[in-house]
């Protein structure tokens, strides 16, 4: 990273952002107007374009995965067996909880690399301590 | 505004006159949208021209995420 991320992004904060029904996306909008930088991984990008295809087709998957490149601020972690074996372990920390793999990953790579801020509407990434932006504003 | 000539195919253009009546807009303004989300409107942010690229009529959008792409459990 080139500079410390100041913020984890998660899927939900990528759909408000491209969806304008969504009732967080004004707050997107206005954030990703000035983003600070952002880290995120290639599974929550995943998901993203999954959203897509389920919701939509493949030219609007391609869409999303453009915004992702356009999305210069935005940092893609590494993500291998190591950091697998942390999100797992959030998981059963939290085995109470409807977790995805993605969840756990962010959660684990929040704490890992110490980022407090955490941009998403879904109240599972904030349950270590990280700071959702959605409470914040 | 400026007027400009375009020729498109009887499908694309049957297309567009279909998605523009389902969004209550003119044609011309669906061609407006359109090229908004392929030429960025600001060269030093051009992720922008993506923020409200769809609108899928929920409001929980961003909180349904899993149902979408995991499906609802049962």
């Amino acid at each position: 990273m080139a500079r410390k991320a100041e913020a984890y992004v998660d899927t939900s904060a990528l759909i408000a952002f491209v969806d304008r029904s969504d009732t967080h996306h004004p707050l997107f909008r206005r954030l990703f107007s000035a983003p600070p930088a952002l880290v995120t991984t290639a599974l929550v990008v995943a998901e993203g374009h999954a959203w897509f295809l389920r919701r939509y087709d493949r030219v609007r998957g391609l869409q999303f995965l453009a915004m992702i490149e356009d999305l210069r601020p935005l940092q893609l972690l590494a993500v291998g067996a190591v950091e697998q074996e942390g999100a797992v372990r959030v998981m059963r920390r939290f085995s109470d909880q409807d977790l995805t793999l993605t969840d756990a990953m962010g959660i684990h790579l929040m704490q890992k690399h110490k980022i407090g801020g955490c941009w998403s509407t879904d109240f599972h990434l904030g349950l270590a301590g990280a700071s959702l932006v959605i409470n914040e504003h | 505004m400026i007027r400009t000539q375009i020729s498109l195919t009887e499908t694309e253009y049957a297309a567009a006159k279909q998605e523009a009546a389902r969004l209550g807009i003119s044609l011309a303004e669906l061609l407006r949208r359109s090229l908004r989300t392929m030429i960025p409107a600001d060269e030093s942010r051009p992720w922008m021209r993506h923020a409200g690229m769809v609108e899928s009529g929920d409001p929980d959008s961003s909180r349904n995420i899993d149902a979408v792409i995991y499906g609802q459990k049962g």
